[in-house]
């Protein structure tokens, strides 16, 4: 700090050293991008009022406090807070830029922000009644304003006792001589105390590596699978609600545990969509999923680790529905910019704890929920509800455990986090235990090589920390379809499995193989037999046949490759005189095909369709007369929507069976035309009605209906 | 990390590496919250389910301990979401318990609020709860007692039952132990029962579940009604309560299809009370005949669903549960949790048959391959027809001869299904056949010739499997079965299990017809024997 008081902000920063603009540069990156040009142009960004509010978001209440005392002209050492403390804090929001020159006084946006009104002087709080007093109490510990209703009770008798101040027509604030007196006697320098318990660090971080474990090989199980089977993408983007009900079955979770899963590869970028092989748009592991891969566990939980940790994607509310519409897991509208300062937060405030110390269960997430509000007072009340589901998920990914931060984990940034997780993890293991229930167990994760050949011959029953491999006659069947050879069979059971081979497991091996190509199949289009055994070894050898690609499968059993048409005439050239048999095993008799043309269709003699066309165009030209005579001479008439159904009801209702309605209506093209028609019914917004011209009962639309005309 | 013998998998199963140094103290601490599903040659599965961690807290252990218990014995980091579960599982027990309150009979009370308004909304114990006392407490009507229970259960909030047992009517019991004594085991189970109030003991076959019954019932000392399979068994166990106990031939009655006796201790069949004529239960009012002081069900796993409607309506009275496994083919394990009791005693069926109380078995499958004949009629044969076909094929009967002339001097038993095929078999073998028809004083006749060596060959049906003590059986020869009944394969196993006098091991032969559905079932079977730890081999006929 420059020892003569400088005379302005831009002259303070000027006078600072550089590490101390750089601190502030950090602490206040929006303050950095573009670049200011020279101290003052700093120094007018710094007093900007929406970059003054992001700085005071960062304050811990003691801070805000000592700077709310500057702005009162307060001396700031006055404040029930140990002297250091307050030192500390004034250092703080000088280096902040907050506050500037010697004695400190705050920029002038800060002044205006925080400026409360001063309030009576020594105002008595122990003489209020209890209602009163805890509202007093419940807008000290939030440090915010409250709501005005306007009604009588507590609030309102503050607000007339001075000890509240209406702000605007909704709020109300404290002001500051009732806010000292409020904190009275309770220090500002303190935060609040976490609810621990004691817990082995041994045991946190082997259950936290355990879940870490349990991560990759979920991670990587479920990218497998998604890589032969991939989900598809939603049209907004996100995974559907299936897909995920599956990805959670397979990989024993809840939903919402799924959901982290999913995200977080996502976040490490091992998922991403592409387009499969049919061009729909689908999940896909990525090619950084190979290259992951190929790390150690250990390496491969520290990429996810790292993901989630700066990642901001609100993860909790999959499942849920946010106005009425489901949130689906990869959803493009779950960002949200403060998570990743709240994971840090929340991670750091577990790992405060000294080794040997885990939250308390059931208190524990509440009291990192008070020690957070007192770190950042002014941050919105809701985002606290995302601790909880913060403090599992890290959890679920084997960052904490038992309540406790694993001791590799405690510095995932600089430290060497991979190392000490790894002498955790379960070793990998080249051999198998194989039992007499057709059972084999792999003692920790199998070694990939060793992995991949198992799983030829024997389907996984059980997944974690071990594998149970189960052999059935299926699966030993599958290793033989693979191409795989009894002996080998036997020979890789006994290389992999470090007890001796149970016999009946050894039989199951025999008794498979025994049965295994007992039935040939095979693809032929066309087959030749006979009893001729000779003439059909003649055949076979015949040299003019060789085009026809005889082969024989049995000693009266020849098959081709060549169909049936092409094979027929080449044989007759042959001299062999062959018999067809249909699909059924019957003979068919080949004869020459017998052409035929189609009989022309029967026609009604001419007088018949003439009377009957004749008669349907006089009906026609009649109904047209008849809605001639009536526009001539109206009886009754109505237009409007209301009259036309008025009168369509009262014909239809009349006794009158005879009643006729002219009505102008609206075809399915949109012309206007004229139908006479004698009403039945009115409801449901359609009209019943014989039509003389079709001299049918049809059903008209009313709205359609342009008016009507009462003719008799 | 350590090097535990236990690897906890994500899907709620357990392996026990069988050989660790650390195994035995492993399986101690895990056998109360965790059930047994699998004990082959080298690795245990366990499985954590609602009901074992229940069962636990039943018993006392919390969740800490549970949790504890994992993590000290695992190979491996264990899940924190298994851990997680395992707590809010076992924190659902005694969230509500049963009282009994002087001034409103039976009270179901709640030390979770927003559990017990989830409860009482529940459509499930509608009609069941009376008038609400307090915000956190409720009457119940007392006959519902039973269902209740069933209900919370299903609801995944069970209660804790501490509303107590009437005494009954006393009557002294004493176990007369002149010229043996009773086992620790048996001594450690009844004890466990007792001070759990009711529940089940899980023994093995062989492991002599009738004394800890009796032993039951001398702690008691008040009038049983003991509810058994059949009439044999009800026979067996009266016999053993004359040797065993104070009790004398006419202090004890049956209730069976021929006899209708109700005295201080009652031995009725499951049969009987199950008759149904014109839709009533006419046998049902023995439950009330006497005050009951305590009800024993042996082979509490094939109890028959009347009997647990029944057993509903008797929650005030004690009642103990004697099985050999918790797993019952139709999936009812929760009633006999909610109706019975928890699992109050359960013994590995390996230390008991290292202790030497019971033999040990060699299962061998015979396979024999149909001749040409009855491969043709087999494979042409209905669907349905074809199970009989495969079984009783004659190839069979040729083999149970060669296997009978091998073990010729050592008592064997041949079980088969089909009643043609055992008439066949006694013929050709020259030996007495047990089916249905047989007549119970008959049955009773051959069982003692068989017990005291005057014949060493039976052929029996399916009406030996259950509950026969034949202690000197020591080959059984398996020609056919129901299916591939695990239940019915580890009764008739049991059948061989009890010591031999000389120590030697019990044989356990399936004959079995390759490449036909026999050959399916029989996988069944070897899985599950497999499973339970027996030695099994297969062998080709031809090679025998």
């Amino acid at each position: 700090m420059s020892t003569s008081s400088p005379r302005s902000l831009a002259d303070q920063l000027r006078g600072w050293p550089d590490e101390r603009l750089a601190r502030l540069l950090a602490a206040r990156p929006d303050l950095a991008t573009p670049a200011p040009h020279d101290s003052s142009q700093l120094a007018a960004r710094v007093v900007v009022r929406a970059s003054v509010l992001r700085a005071l978001d960062r304050l811990d209440v003691l801070e805000l406090a000592v700077l709310q005392a500057l702005v009162q002209g307060t001396e700031p050492h006055d404040l029930p807070a140990g002297k250091r403390a307050v030192d500390d804090a004034l250092v703080t929001v000088t280096d902040l830029a907050l506050a500037w020159g010697t004695p400190p006084r705050p920029v002038t946006a800060v002044a205006e922000l925080l400026r409360l009104p001063d309030g009576p002087a020594e105002p008595d709080l122990d003489a209020l009644p209890p209602a009163a007093r805890a509202v007093v109490d419940t807008l000290v510990a939030e440090g915010a304003d409250g709501r005005w209703g306007g009604r009588a009770g507590p609030t309102a008798d503050l607000v007339a006792a001075g000890l509240l101040v209406r702000t605007d027509a909704q709020h109300v604030t404290m002001p500051w001589s009732v806010r000292l007196a409020a904190w009275a006697g309770t220090p500002l320098d303190r935060a609040p105390e976490l609810a621990t318990s004691a817990r082995d660090q041994a045991m946190v971080d082997r259950a936290a590596a355990g879940a870490a474990f349990e991560l990759v090989r979920r991670t990587e199980l479920l990218l497998d699978l998604w890589g032969s089977h991939p989900p598809t993408a939603l049209k907004a983007g996100g995974l559907g609600v299936r897909d995920l009900r599956s990805a959670a079955t397979l990989l024993h979770l809840e939903p919402d545990e799924a959901a982290l899963v999913i995200e977080t590869a996502a976040a490490a970028g091992l998922l991403g969509t592409g387009m499969t092989d049919d061009l729909d748009a689908a999940w896909l592991p990525t090619d950084g999923f190979d290259a992951w891969q190929s790390h150690g566990v250990a390496e491969r939980w520290l990429t996810l680790a790292r993901a989630w940790l700066d990642g901001s994607r609100l993860v909790s509310a999959v499942g849920g529905r946010v106005a009425d519409k489901p949130v689906n897991a990869l959803s493009p509208d779950l960002e949200r910019a403060w998570l990743r300062d709240l994971r840090h937060d929340v991670v750091a405030t577990v790992a405060s704890l000294p080794p040997g110390e885990v939250l308390a269960a059931g208190t524990g997430t509440a009291s990192v929920v008070q020690r957070l509000r007192w770190h950042r007072p002014r941050r919105p009340a809701s985002r606290w509800d995302q601790v909880e589901p913060l403090l599992a998920q890290a959890a679920q990914l084997g960052l904490t455990a038992l309540g406790g931060v694993a001791s590799y984990a405690r510095d995932l940034d600089d430290g060497d986090p991979a190392a000490g997780l790894a002498p955790l993890l379960p070793r990998p293991v080249d051999h198998v235990l194989v039992q007499a229930d057709l059972t084999a167990v792999a003692p920790g994760p199998l070694e990939h090589e060793v992995a991949r050949r198992l799983a030829m011959v024997a389907d996984v029953e059980s997944r974690g920390g071990a594998t149970v491999y189960r052999f059935d006659a299926g699966s030993v069947r599958r290793a033989f379809d693979a191409g795989w050879a009894t002996a080998e069979v036997h020979d890789f059971l006994t290389e992999v499995s470090r007890t001796p081979v149970p016999q009946a497991l050894s039989y199951l091996v025999d008794d498979v193989a025994r049965r295994f190509g007992t039935v040939r199949a095979g693809h032929a289009e066309s087959f030749l037999r006979s009893d001729d055994e000779t003439a059909l070894a003649e055949l076979v050898h015949s040299p003019a046949a060789a085009s026809l690609r005889l082969r024989r499968i049995a000693p009266t059993v020849v098959v081709s490759d060549v169909p049936l048409g092409t094979l027929l005439p080449r044989l007759r050239e042959l001299g062999v005189a062959p018999v067809v048999e249909a699909v059924d095993g019957t003979v068919r008799v080949a004869r020459p095909d017998v052409f035929r043309s189609r009989t022309p269709r029967h026609r009604a003699p001419v007088g018949l369709r003439t009377t009957a066309r004749t008669s349907a165009v006089v009906a026609a030209v009649r109904a047209g007369d008849h809605a001639a005579t009536t526009r001539r001479a109206r009886t009754q008439a109505a237009v409007g929507p209301t009259e036309v159904i008025a009168l369509l009801r009262e014909c239809a209702e009349s006794s009158d069976d005879a009643a006729r309605v002219v009505i102008g209506y609206v075809g399915d093209d949109g012309t206007v035309g004229e139908r006479v028609v004698r009403p039945r019914r009115v409801e449901g917004g359609r009209l019943t009605a014989y039509d003389e011209r079709s001299e049918v009962e049809r059903s008209f639309a009313i709205h359609r209906i342009t008016a009507a005309t009462r003719t008799s | 990390m350590s090097d535990g013998p236990l690897i906890v998998q994500s899907d709620k199963t357990l392996l026990l590496e069988v050989d660790h140094e650390q195994a035995r103290a492993a399986r101690a601490a895990i056998a109360p919250f965790a059930e047994l599903e699998r004990s082959p040659e080298h690795i245990h599965t366990y499985r954590l389910t609602p009901l074992g961690l229940w069962n636990a807290r039943a018993a006392g252990h919390d969740a800490e301990q549970v949790v504890d218990v994992l993590l000290t014995f695992s190979r491996y980091a264990v899940p924190h979401a298994l851990l997680v579960d395992v707590a809010e599982t076992m924190d659902r027990y005694g969230r509500l318990r049963l009282d009994k309150d002087p001034a409103h009979g039976l009270v179901l009370t709640a030390t979770d609020r927003a559990v017990f308004e989830e409860v009482l909304r529940s459509k499930r114990v509608a009609g069941m709860l009376g008038e609400r006392l307090g915000p956190e407490s409720v009457a119940v009507h007392a006959s519902e007692r039973g269902n209740l229970k069933q209900a919370l259960l299903k609801l995944g909030w069970p209660a804790e039952d501490h509303a107590g047992y009437v005494d009954g009517e006393a009557h002294p019991i004493e176990l007369d132990e002149t010229g043996w004594s009773l086992r620790p085991y048996q001594k450690e189970a009844a004890e466990s029962f007792w001070h759990g109030g009711s529940g089940v003991v899980v023994l093995p076959c062989g492991a002599g579940k009738t004394l800890v019954g009796a032993a039951a019932m001398s702690e008691a000392g008040a009038t049983t009604l003991i509810l058994v399979t059949n009439t044999v068994s009800a026979r067996q166990w009266k016999h053993e309560l004359v040797k065993r106990t104070s009790l004398t031939e006419d202090e004890i009655g049956e209730y069976s299809g021929s006899r209708k006796e109700v005295r201080p201790v009652t031995i009725a069949t499951y049969q009987v009370l199950t008759t149904r004529r014109k839709g009533v239960y006419p046998h049902l009012e023995l439950l009330d005949a006497r005050d009951w002081g305590l009800i024993v069900y042996d082979e509490v796993h094939l109890l028959p669903a009347p009997i647990f409607r029944m057993t509903a309506d008797l929650q005030a009275r004690r009642r103990i549960g004697l099985t050999a496994t918790l797993v019952r083919e139709d999936g009812r394990e929760g009633d006999v949790f909610s109706l019975i009791g928890p699992k109050r005693y359960d013994a590995p069926w390996k230390d008991i048959e290292q202790q030497g109380y019971i033999a040990p078995a060699d299962c061998v499958e015979v396979r024999v391959t149909l001749p040409e004949g009855e491969r043709i009629a087999y494979a042409t044969a209905e669907p349905e027809e074809r199970y009989r076909l495969a079984s009783c094929t004659h190839e069979k009967t040729r083999i149970t001869e060669r296997l009978v002339a091998q073990h010729r001097g050592e008592p064997t038993l041949v079980i088969g299904q089909y009643l043609e095929q055992l008439d066949e078999l006694a013929e050709h073998l020259d030996a007495p056949v047990i089916q249905g028809k047989t007549t119970v004083k008959e049955r009773e006749r051959l069982f003692e010739a068989f017990r005291t060596g005057e014949i060493d060959l039976l052929v029996v049906s399916k009406v030996a499997n259950f509950s026969v003590d034949l202690p000197e059986a020591a080959v059984a020869i398996q020609v056919s079965g129901s299916f591939g009944s695990r239940q019915e394969e580890a009764q008739r196993l049991g059948r061989l299990l009890r010591p031999k006098a000389d120590g030697t091991t019990a044989r356990f032969y399936t004959v079995v017809s390759r490449d036909t559905v026999d050959a399916d079932f029989a996988q069944n079977r070897q899985r599950f024997l497999a499973e339970q730890g027996y030695a099994y081999r297969i062998v080709d006929a031809a090679d025998l």
